[in-house]
């Protein structure tokens, strides 16, 4: 069972998907940190005509940062670690080869003909589902096609018991397809008016409140099937793997998984607490949230009690660090999520910017966090080159974890802020202040956002020239290294 | 153990999976659709203008600033009016309620705000309101609605869903040039509250510009 | 306590002392609305906890050991021991799991709870306290209100002073703009519900009616022009609207501001909606002293 090092894997996946996560990485940041900007500077509005303007370039963003660069983040260490956790090759199989080589390209094209379908405004408007039709067609083709390629591999594997980052990812599948599909039921209109218009176009199955619920059935659980389970996976792999060490409790470990996947389907009225959906199913909402505090700490916490009396591991090495901190911000925003999940707290806190700072404190903390860190794992084996530059990357570490905490505490004052303003009376009882007030004052935190963009951003420039440099010029490897990774 | 067992035999560790995420959809979603939201009496669905307009606060996703929701808080219902009932959005496909609010609320905008507002506002927003960090949508002056696609749409809520529009509303090009007109009326009745130059000749000429469509959509927000 | 422990509780303090402070320095009341109260406690919470937690558990990687049995598994290298779950974590989300319960069959019972019931209180509650106080509310007092109020709902269009955006709503520093009067005499009006119904169109023309808006743009000083008469049987002989018959066309009086807010008004530089279900009487009231005090 030990014997690891017989077995010649085939990267070629991981490569090719490693590739889009930085290139759609750059790109989504590129325009965060211009749609940030635009709040604080609305002059940046006009710099590309109709196409420029903060509310085209919103989910330009969210679709890039989630379709683009999270997805493939999710492909390419899916094709790394599926295979060495269930010790097969890929390369076993010219099936599942082809088969992911054609997820690959109609993903790759895919992503980029539904980024401009966003920027040309062709949007059925549902938050984090707003492709049309036809890019629905294909996001369930590639879906198919990384799920048969996972089931393949999964088949033909050699380690009889699934390892947990393999639950996760396999939760991670079928989560997503079931949520996908349910919430992008719509009809083509064209096909329905004799002809008529434009054959993009279409309306939602669902009207009014019951699509409010279906949809945010689907966006909680989006999120919790994109940004949390997978990367659960990534965490359980990559800690363990990079540091040496083991798992520091299955128990926890299974617990925590069966925890998150009873729990986390539930919350999703927590988006819709005090909008007009049954109040009992906003009880219902309100009350999993806070429950679901547990089984994601349990994750967290079986992290960081498997790092127990690694101080100097720590402190050592960058990409451990990375992890580290990573569960930190998860457990900031798995207990933040709750926390503005509870009605009174939800009250101030929905529509204002608490909820971008608690979504970032999520991505940037946490699911950026953790893919750069499975990047830095992966590529000394993938490229059989040692990391270009450690010194690099500590810079790197600091500058972007000095973003996120600007981001959210920004973000956290500027939203409390402008929740209280909405509701404050004066002495009268009457508003006390008018709709624009509430807007200019948060103009210094919208720039300290913006400030903390342009630094995230360069952080993960230099991330990418990292592992560019690592690519073409680290120091080449005579021999995959079993735990830490090499870096110069 | 039950769990080791599971974690040997993949189809059923994917069973188990599948079956513990699938009811919590079943009882959030299932029960509200039985009793689904009723529109209110009397309700009449949108206008082919108002729907193109729709389609225009869609295309430029107006919704990632403005929600359209009032919650029941006095403090929404003093600066918004009524709060939200379920059956107001019986025909909105999709609903549009958004998550953010960068401006204000929009659901009962038809209520406080008119027409020439309207368009000196979406021309230029910080000249109307200072300090508004809201884009000015020059491009919807310019570019024409797509009525056509608002008129597919219309057939289709229609047909499908048993939206009640009336008989004219009908498949086929010979139905949509039949009832064009009557969208062309709505839009110059719109326009002749306005002053921009580029709407005036547009309308002259039997086009629609996107901002018409949109102010219709929007003073349809009552 | 261990410095890493430290540190983190210094952040989150900071952290909520610059929140209390943002909001303190808006005159926002923390303590006496129970959700604001609620929020901050929520915020302090999420700090303190995630701070807390998470700098014991990275604490013991400098002072802990690993020890347990391992499992004879293991997957590309990775063991995996078979500690027991840790016992805090363990009693906290059994404790959880009992609070939803009580949230949902007590808290907010599934089967009784209503958020519009809630409302309807608190706007009772509101109307109890505030209604009564306003009913003798001195002028002074009636101004201030109005004034915020008139931020609230009306700047946008006449703007924060009330100067009307250069001509884009009504001018509230002075009358009528001879432009506006013109209009109105040539296309007569009917949509304020004064008791004399509409203004017919063309009392006055040519010379006439541009002497008439002249002399009303100036704020009726020195002669009328001979013309004028026939404005004077509706508008009264002091042009000051016949008791409430018709628009007061010196000055803002209630009853115009009263007839504005109910039905709206279109003329010639736009239209302004009616404000019947936003605006109560008191505010109305309020509204009004506020406006009347921006003529002079
Ligand atoms: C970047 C954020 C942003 C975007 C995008 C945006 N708005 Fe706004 N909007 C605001 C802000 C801030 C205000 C408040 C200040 C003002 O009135 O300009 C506002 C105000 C408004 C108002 C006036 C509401 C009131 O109660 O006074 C309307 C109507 C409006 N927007 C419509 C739209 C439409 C239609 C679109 C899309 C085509 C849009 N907005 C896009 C930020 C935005
Ligand atoms: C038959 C009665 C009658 C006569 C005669 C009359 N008015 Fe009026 N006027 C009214 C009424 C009634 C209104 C309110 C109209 C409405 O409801 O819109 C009004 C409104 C106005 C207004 C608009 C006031 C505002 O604040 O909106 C002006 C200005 C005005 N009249 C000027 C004149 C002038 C100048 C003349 C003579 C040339 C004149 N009126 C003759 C009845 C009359
Ligand atoms: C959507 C824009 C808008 C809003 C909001 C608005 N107004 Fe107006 N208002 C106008 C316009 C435009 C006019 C001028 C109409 C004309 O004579 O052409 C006007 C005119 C008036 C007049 C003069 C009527 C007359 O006949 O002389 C009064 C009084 C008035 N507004 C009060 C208010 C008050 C009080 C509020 C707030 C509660 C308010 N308005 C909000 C647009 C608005
Ligand atoms: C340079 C880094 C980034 C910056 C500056 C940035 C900035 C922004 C801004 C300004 C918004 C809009 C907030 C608003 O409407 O008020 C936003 C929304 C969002 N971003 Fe980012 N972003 C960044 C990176 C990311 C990444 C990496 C992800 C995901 C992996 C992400 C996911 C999201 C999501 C999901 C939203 C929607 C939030 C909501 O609707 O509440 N962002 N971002
Ligand atoms: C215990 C887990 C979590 C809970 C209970 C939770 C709860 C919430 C709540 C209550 C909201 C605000 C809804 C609103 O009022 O608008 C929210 C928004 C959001 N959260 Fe979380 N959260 C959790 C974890 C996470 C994590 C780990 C991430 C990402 C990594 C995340 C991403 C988001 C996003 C993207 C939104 C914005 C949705 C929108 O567009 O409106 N959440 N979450
Ligand atoms: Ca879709
Ligand atoms: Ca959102
Ligand atoms: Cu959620």
């Amino acid at each position: 069972m030990q014997s690891n090092a017989a077995l010649e894997y085939d990267y070629s996946l991981a490569k090719k998907f490693t590739f889009l996560t930085i290139l759609f990485g750059i790109l989504g940041m590129i325009v965060g940190t211009l749609i940030a900007a635009q709040l604080a500077f609305p002059e940046l509005n006009y710099l590309l005509g109709e196409y420029g303007t903060f509310s085209r370039l919103r989910p330009v963003h969210t679709n890039t940062v989630i379709f683009g660069f999270t997805v493939s983040g999710i492909f390419a260490t899916w094709y790394y670690l599926g295979q060495r956790v269930l010790k097969v090759s890929m390369a076993e199989s010219k099936f599942l080869m082809v088969l992911g080589n054609i997820q690959f390209w109609l993903y790759f094209i895919g992503a980029l003909a539904a980024t401009v379908s966003l920027l040309l405004g062709f949007t059925t408007a549902k938050e984090y589902a707003q492709y049309e039709w036809p890019f629905d067609i294909v996001v369930v083709l590639i879906w198919v096609l990384w799920g048969v390629n996972m089931m393949g591999l999964i088949g033909i594997r050699r380690e009889k018991a699934l390892y947990i980052s393999v639950w996760y990812y396999l939760a991670c599948f079928l989560g997503i397809a079931m949520l996908y599909l349910f919430n992008n039921m719509e009809i083509p209109t064209y096909f329905t008016s004799g002809g008529l218009g434009n054959p993009l176009h279409s309306v939602s199955m669902y009207a009014g409140t019951n699509d409010a619920l279906v949809q945010w059935w689907y966006g909680h659980n989006a999120v919790a099937f994109g940004f949390t389970v997978p990367i659960v996976g990534m965490i359980y792999y990559f800690l363990p793997k990079e540091s040496g060490q083991a798992i520091y409790s299955y128990k926890l470990s299974l617990l925590s998984f069966w925890g998150l996947m009873f729990v986390y389907l539930w919350a999703g009225s927590h988006h819709l607490l005090w909008s007009t959906v049954p109040d009992w199913m906003q009880t219902m909402g309100s009350a999993f949230s806070v429950v679901l505090i547990l089984p994601s700490w349990g994750s967290a916490i079986n992290m960081l009690l498997t790092m127990k009396g690694e101080w100097n591991q720590l402190t050592d090495n960058p990409l451990i660090k990375f992890m580290v901190l990573a569960s930190t911000f998860y457990m900031l925003s798995t207990i933040e999520g709750p926390i503005q999940a509870i009605r009174s707290v939800n009250a101030i806190a929905h529509f204002t910017d608490w909820i971008p700072g608690h979504v970032h404190d999520g991505v940037l903390g946490w699911v950026v966090f953790m893919i750069m860190a499975g990047i830095f794992h992966m590529a000394p084996r993938m490229f059989k080159r040692e990391i270009y530059s450690k010194k690099l990357m500590e810079a790197q570490f600091w500058l972007q974890t000095t973003a996120v905490v600007l981001y959210f505490t920004s973000m956290w004052i500027a939203g409390i802020t402008q929740g209280m303003m909405w509701r404050a009376v004066d002495e009268y009882g009457n508003l006390m202040y008018s709709f624009i007030d509430t807007v200019t004052v948060l103009h210094p935190y919208y720039a300290i956002r913006a400030l903390s963009g342009v630094m995230y951003l360069t952080g993960f420039l230099m991330f990418a020239y990292n592992i560019y440099k690592t690519m073409t010029s680290g120091r080449e490897l005579t021999q995959e290294p079993q735990f830490r990774t090499p870096m110069a | 153990m039950f769990f080791h067992w599971l974690e040997k035999n993949p189809f059923f560790f994917a069973a188990g999976i599948s079956l513990v995420i699938s009811f919590a959809g079943l009882i959030e979603i299932v029960p509200n659709f039985a009793k689904s939201a009723q529109p209110l009496v009397d309700m009449k669905p949108r206008t082919v203008l108002e729907i193109a307009g729709k389609n225009v606060y869609m295309k430029d996703n107006c919704m990632s600033c403005h929600s359209q929701m009032i919650r029941p808080f006095k403090s929404e219902t003093d600066r918004y009016g009524d709060y939200s009932l379920s059956g107001e959005y019986a025909y909105d496909r999709p609903f549009l309620w958004g998550s953010k609010r960068t401006g204000p609320d929009l659901h009962r905008i038809g209520n406080y705000r008119t027409t020439d507002w309207h368009e000196a506002h979406m021309l230029n927003p910080p000249k109307i309101v200072p300090g508004s960090i809201m884009p000015a949508y020059d491009h919807q002056f310019e570019n024409e609605a797509d009525l056509d696609t608002a008129y597919a749409e219309v057939v289709t809520v229609k047909n499908v869903f048993h939206t009640p529009y009336g008989p004219e509303i009908k498949k086929g090009q010979a139905a949509w040039d039949a009832h064009k007109p009557k969208v062309l009326e709505d839009a110059k009745k719109i326009a002749a509250d306005m002053k921009d130059e580029r709407v005036k000749s547009a309308i002259a000429e039997g086009k629609v510009p996107e901002v018409v469509a949109l102010i219709a959509y929007l003073n349809s927000l009552k | 306590m261990n410095s890493l422990m430290i540190k983190s509780l210094v952040f989150s303090a900071v952290l909520m002392i610059a929140t209390v402070y943002v909001v303190m320095s808006l005159d926002i009341d923390i303590a006496g609305d129970s959700v604001n109260a609620i929020t901050m406690a929520g915020a302090l919470a999420i700090a303190v906890l995630t701070g807390a937690v998470s700098a014991k558990y990275i604490n013991q990687m400098k002072t802990d050991t690993v020890s347990g049995e391992l499992a004879d598994e293991n997957w590309d290298g990775i063991g995996e021991y078979k500690n027991e779950l840790p016992s805090g974590w363990a009693y906290t989300f059994l404790a959880v799991f009992i609070w939803s319960m009580w949230y949902g069959f007590f808290g907010y019972p599934i089967n009784a709870y209503s958020q519009i019931g809630e409302y309807n209180e608190e706007v009772l509650a509101y109307k109890a306290k505030f209604e009564a106080t306003h009913k003798n509310a001195d002028e002074a007092t009636l101004k201030e209100m109005g004034e915020s109020i008139f931020l609230v709902q009306c700047q946008q269009c006449h703007g924060a002073t009330g100067d009307g955006l250069s001509g884009r709503a009504q001018d509230f520093t002075a009358r009528m703009s001879k432009e506006q009067v013109l209009d109105v005499i040539n296309n007569g009006s009917n949509q304020l519900g004064y008791a004399m119904g509409a203004m017919p169109p063309g009392m006055a023309s040519g010379k006439d009616a541009e002497d008439i808006a002249a002399y009303i743009a100036g704020g009726l000083k020195g002669d009328a022009p001979a013309s004028y008469a026939a404005c004077t049987s509706c508008h009264g002989a002091d042009s000051k609207g016949n008791n409430g018959m018709a628009p007061n066309l010196v000055a803002y009086d209630d009853a115009l501001i009263n007839h504005t807010l109910q039905n709206g008004k279109k003329g010639i530089i736009g239209k302004m909606p009616s404000f019947k279900t936003l605006i109560t009487p008191v505010q109305e009231k309020a509204l009004t002293v506020y406006i009347q005090s921006l003529a002079n």
